[in-house]
């Protein structure tokens, strides 16, 4: 079974760093012999969550927008990387307009109780955060996990690994940085590799 | 004197939870006769996400042209910003989120254009607000939020020690912070401890 790679691009800006980011990722994902797909938050038409909580009673989302066949795409990945620069230390808000979307996913698991992804489901779906950075700060990434982490619990993905670069102001771009480039490129490889792995024991 | 008090609630749920915290905090800056008030949701502003294009780093402003073009003066001519937001996914809502990224114009005025965001008789004289509500009951919840708040309030020339958080946790359903035992008067106490502060510091 050929694995499928989804990457979500998060950034307005189209084929900037963390773009790229994604790009190498998919060389290697490639590589490994997986499919890949990316979808750009900014050509699709969705809005935020409204906070109506409908999705708690009904578990469904009132809004039909380009978000709802994109979490059932997520959902049939075996592999999901979601991508998005660091804005005023956080994610864009595209990005954080898809994850806020994502709560009757939520609603689903934890109010209706009719979502459950096993401890199995979980290790063979596995979830990746790609990011850069402008600021040279180590902390510039800490306030995006808790937010990918959650998306990754929702969706069913293990939190598997971050591909993070910062400092892209000072090195002129993720093509200058020694090493990103190359990391993601091999641990899209790898990641691919190991969920081929699981397949074949099972 | 007149104090001018910018509010944003952030919430796309009307005079939920967030906003109750944020009109709580506002009638009681509104009891002083010198304070002068202007509230808007987030949710009617119609402010896109920033674009990353980086063009304000070159024209000195945004070339969107949304409800963000009114607020940018706005958020510079005000005394105090009071941001009122829920909590999404462990982090402030998507609609929040946009109305910080677009403060990417002071941003690049302060770092880039090395241009003055306030004028500097003005500096150490503007106070942040940080409201904010969450269904979840976790202690850690605000954790990611505030990072973002704080570089909000950085590039529009609020000081660190100048923004003051009022957060609570576990209140999820519409209206559950009434039920709260302190929000209420912590709010009040607020509201007011800021608007003594920044009589004076407008005084000095």
């Amino acid at each position: 079974m050929v694995i499928k790679v989804l990457g979500i691009s998060g950034s307005p800006h189209r084929h900037g760093n963390t773009e790229t980011l994604l790009d190498s990722f998919f060389d290697g994902a490639r590589e490994a012999g997986a499919d890949v797909e990316k979808i750009v938050l900014k050509d699709l038409e969705y809005v935020p969550c409204k906070g109506c909580n409908v999705c708690h009673k009904t578990g469904e989302c009132i809004v039909r927008d380009d978000v709802i066949p994109l979490i059932d795409k997520i959902l049939a990945a075996d592999c999901l990387a979601v991508t998005s620069p660091i804005y005023s230390m956080g994610i864009t808000a595209e990005l954080k307009g898809l994850i806020d979307r994502a709560q009757y996913l939520w609603a689903r698991k934890f109010i209706l109780k009719t979502l459950y992804f096993s401890n199995d489901h979980i290790k063979r779906h596995k979830g990746l955060f790609i990011s850069t950075a402008g600021l040279s700060w180590d902390n510039v990434f800490d306030a995006a996990f808790p937010a990918i982490t959650a998306f990754f619990n929702g969706t069913g993905f293990e939190y598997y690994d971050n591909i993070i670069a910062n400092n892209m102001d000072a090195f002129g771009g993720v093509k200058k940085h020694p090493t990103a480039l190359k990391e993601a490129f091999e641990k899209g490889k790898t990641v691919v590799e190991v969920l081929e792995k699981m397949n074949t024991l099972a | 004197m007149v104090i001018k008090v910018l509010a944003f609630a952030g919430s796309p749920r009307r005079h939920g939870n967030s906003e109750t915290l944020l009109d709580w905090v506002l009638a009681s800056m509104g009891e002083d006769k010198d304070v002068s008030i202007e509230k808007i949701a987030l949710t009617e502003a119609n402010v896109n996400p920033c674009h990353g294009c980086n063009a304000c780093e070159k024209l000195n402003k945004c070339v969107q042209r949304d409800g963000m073009g009114i607020l940018h003066d706005k958020l510079i001519e005000a005394d105090c910003i009071v941001l009122a937001a829920p909590i999404f996914c462990m982090g402030i809502n998507a609609q929040t989120k946009s109305l910080i990224d677009r403060a990417q114009v002071f941003r690049s005025r302060k770092y880039v254009l090395r241009l003055p965001v306030v004028p500097e008789e003005r500096k150490g004289k503007r106070l942040g607000i940080f409201l904010a509500t969450a269904g979840q009951n976790w202690d850690h919840v605000f954790d990611a939020a505030k990072p973002s708040v704080k570089c909000f309030c950085h590039v529009i020339d609020i000081r660190d020690a100048d923004i003051s958080y009022l957060m609570v946790n576990n209140v999820d359903e519409k209206g559950a912070i009434l039920a709260h035992p302190t929000a209420k008067q912590d709010a009040e106490k607020l509201g007011r401890g800021t608007i003594a502060e920044l009589k004076k510091r407008l005084a000095a």
